[in-house]
């Protein structure tokens, strides 16, 4: 007997074209800006996959501007001999709502998982005054060159006290801080990180730069994330994607910070980029996809070719679908 | 003198007040407790986070769409805050509130693009982080209450209830020639086999409870369906015995066949729940296997009537009802509603009967079997009851 297609599959096999549909309108920048929704363009049948997931419809927690500190770093300042650059960090217990509707009691440092940027150029003095205003002992652990009294590992400070970390910042390049007290795991999971940048003296070209901390939330204690992220909340690009123009430099700082699971991953769709592994050399690869261990991390730098919504997520799809997903809207 | 005036005195309308002060006193002491609870538990400790729980009661898959049914079994209010299918957040819509009250109950409707035939998790994570999952063996269709399904459920609960209690009542004239002793033989092998299902019962329905939520209290569930019909089926021996107190021939062939027919309503469920849940292959050994199992039904309805005088068709064929024909609308309410509760109250019920009337069959066994219930016969057929529906359920 001849094998037909059944009404059901010739439905499904043409899923795609409709999906693609509200995706492509969104190519086209419409003249009225501001609040409008990525999917709301008129249909009457729900919406289907991604396209079910992208602006207004995406369930992810809060407002369009919540997290702009997380994403866009401090600039970069010029090289200044002996310039000191302080920052306070203050760790606090806090509940905070990292998918929609679904709260998490996190360790943060500034009260945001991940913690701030903090940023500096090689050779600066960096000066952390941190503070644990939580309810454990808490450190902060740096990634990069410094004495061994300025680690973070054997220096507990417990509530209510406070240390001065102090050292010349060094190597340039994407570093990254955390908490190192024990038991480490918990310390990580619960939220106690953040991106640190190193500016090499030879400043790099001016360019759109983003932070990105991909990370994942154990919400019911059982050893494995029920969520994944980007700086924090699930779902959060995909809600407000992020706006690039064609052709500029964009450039992401990226690190993981992901608990529990051995590996995060990057993938771009539609693009290329150059990738340095922690940036602290000129050596780049020329990718779409990147794949990150904890506590790695380096640099992206995308000239978008093209305009149009395009997605960028953990390369492992479980990921992806528990958070870890977002768009770039590009346009002229 | 004194003890006796006392009790006079406690005949007359002061015993009505007397009774209510233990009630009285207690709403005292509670109301005592309540006001200075927090301080009581200051001494002692402090009561650990309370822990998110939810019950997903049911998942139905329509084509394009998954429907869940999830009630809240826990004190607290439960707020429904993110859904995953196969651990990938999904869009969703609630039939009512997000946040659902202590034993009420919510639809959730996913869209979704459902592989047919292959395992499915669902889960629903609450606002402060618990998920809750629900495994489903195979995703297939779930049948809608429809005149076909209805008529197919309806044949499943015929033939592995009602045909084989009737084919198995076909020994009725060949046991009435059998000798006194092996008469009570068969009589202990009823016994016998209603222990096996009275066990088998008990087993699943402990089975069910133990996946219920706390807050539904399963075992308190599962004593109350066992003494509630052992009880009812005491109270109706007792109608429907003779003046000694045991019942005999069509008397107790009537309690066998409901404590059979209990049975195979619980087995009806079963059957209909795990189908619709596609948990289970209803191929053809299946329902041979459950054919093969409940004959040996038949022969225990048949043997109390073999030593009386004739029976009339008719009451055999309703005998043969009372015991296969529950297995129809169980099977019903298997396939269309699926409740666990049911589940484990209908299992619980079942072995209460069964229970019960061992004991009646028992009874007549002492009374009437040459030897009583020493003998060889009655204590081999017995075993042999267990044994043949050991070895008969192994084909299900």
């Amino acid at each position: 007997m001849a094998k037909n297609f059944t009404r059901k599959q010739v439905l499904a096999g043409s899923l795609p074209i409709v999906a693609a549909a509200p995706l492509a309108k969104l190519a086209w920048p419409s003249t009225a800006r501001g609040e409008r929704s990525a999917t709301h363009l008129g249909h009457d049948k729900p919406l289907e996959g991604h396209a079910a997931m992208i602006g207004a419809e995406a369930p992810a927690p809060g407002g369009p501007h919540d997290q702009d500190d997380l994403l866009v770093p401090p600039p970069a300042l010029p090289y200044k001999a002996g310039r000191v650059r302080a920052y306070d960090v203050v760790a606090v217990d806090r509940r905070i709502e990292v998918a929609q509707g679904v709260f998490f009691d996190a360790w943060t440092y500034n009260g945001t998982v991940p913690g701030p940027v903090i940023r500096a150029t090689e050779d600066d003095i960096l000066r952390v005054n941190f503070t644990n205003g939580g309810s454990h002992p808490h450190t902060i652990h740096f990634h990069g060159i410094h004495p061994g009294d300025m680690d973070g590992v054997f220096e507990i400070v417990q509530p209510g006290d406070s240390l001065v970390y102090e050292f010349p910042a060094r190597p340039y390049g994407m570093q990254l801080y955390h908490c190192h007290a024990t038991p480490l795991k918990k310390h990580i999971h619960k939220g106690l990180y953040g991106a640190f940048i190193i500016d090499p003296k030879e400043p790099r070209p001016p360019a759109r730069e983003l932070v990105m901390v991909m990370n994942g939330y154990d919400t019911d204690g059982d050893g494995e994330n029920n969520f994944y992220t980007v700086n924090g909340r699930a779902f959060y690009y995909a809600k407000y994607p992020i706006k690039v123009k064609k052709g500029e430099l964009v450039r992401i700082y990226l690190a993981n910070l992901t608990e529990f699971d051995l590996i995060n991953s990057l993938h771009l769709h539609g693009e290329f980029f150059r990738y340095y592994p922690t940036g602290s050399t000129d050596h780049f690869e020329y990718t779409d996809t990147v794949m990150l261990c904890q506590g790695e991390r380096g640099i992206m730098e995308i000239e978008f070719h093209n305009t149009g919504v395009f997605m960028f997520h953990a390369h492992q799809s479980e990921f992806a679908e528990l958070g870890w997903m977002g768009f770039f809207e590009v346009s002229d | 003198m004194e003890s006796g005036s006392l009790a006079a005195k406690l005949s007359g309308a002061h015993w009505r007040l007397w009774a209510l002060l233990p009630i009285v006193a207690l709403v005292g002491a509670i109301a005592l407790f309540v006001s200075t609870g927090s301080s009581l538990l200051d001494l002692v400790g402090q009561n650990p986070p309370p822990r998110d729980e939810l019950d997903v009661r049911r998942v139905e898959f329509r084509p394009g769409e998954i429907k869940v049914k999830v009630t809240n079994p826990q004190r607290e209010d439960i707020t429904i805050a993110t859904v995953t299918v196969d651990d990938a957040v999904v869009p969703y819509t609630l039939d009512g509130d997000r946040t659902i009250g202590r034993l009420r109950s919510t639809t959730i409707v996913v869209p979704f693009d459902w592989v047919d035939g292959e395992p499915l998790s669902v889960g629903v994570t609450s606002s402060t982080g618990i998920q809750t999952t629900k495994e489903i063996a195979a995703a297939v269709e779930t049948p809608q209450a429809s005149a076909k399904g209805f008529l197919g459920y309806g044949v499943i609960g015929l033939l592995v209830g009602v045909v084989p209690v009737a084919l198995g009542l076909a020994w009725l004239p060949s046991l009435r020639r059998a000798s006194p002793q092996w008469l009570a033989a068969f009589m202990a092998l009823t016994a016998g086999l209603l222990t096996f299902l009275a066990f088998e019962a008990l087993a699943e329905a402990f089975d069910l409870q133990a996946a219920l939520p706390s807050g539904i209290g399963g075992v308190g569930l599962v004593l109350l369906g066992v003494t509630s019909t052992y009880l009812f089926l005491t109270l109706l021996s007792r109608r429907l015995g003779s003046r000694e107190g045991t019942v005999g021939g069509l008397a107790l062939a009537t309690l066998v066949a409901i404590g059979i027919g209990l049975h195979n309503l619980g087995e009806g469920l079963a059957i209909g729940t795990s189908f619709a849940l596609g948990e289970l292959a209803l191929g053809t050994f299946f329902v041979v296997g459950f054919m093969v199992h409940n004959v040996t039904e038949g022969l225990g309805i048949a043997t109390p009537i073999a030593e009386g005088g004739r029976v009339s068709l008719r009451r055999l064929a309703i005998l043969a009802l009372i015991a296969g024909a529950p297995a129809i609308p169980g099977a019903w309410l298997g396939g269309f509603v699926t409740s666990d509760v049911l589940g484990v109250l209908f299992f619980a019920g079942a072995a209460g009967a069964a229970l019960e009337v061992v004991v009646e069959v028992g009874r007549y066994v002492a009374r009437r079997a040459p030897g009583g219930l020493s003998s060889g016969y009655v204590v081999g057929g017995y075993l042999a009851g267990i044994a043949v529906m050991y070895v008969t359920g192994l084909l299900v």
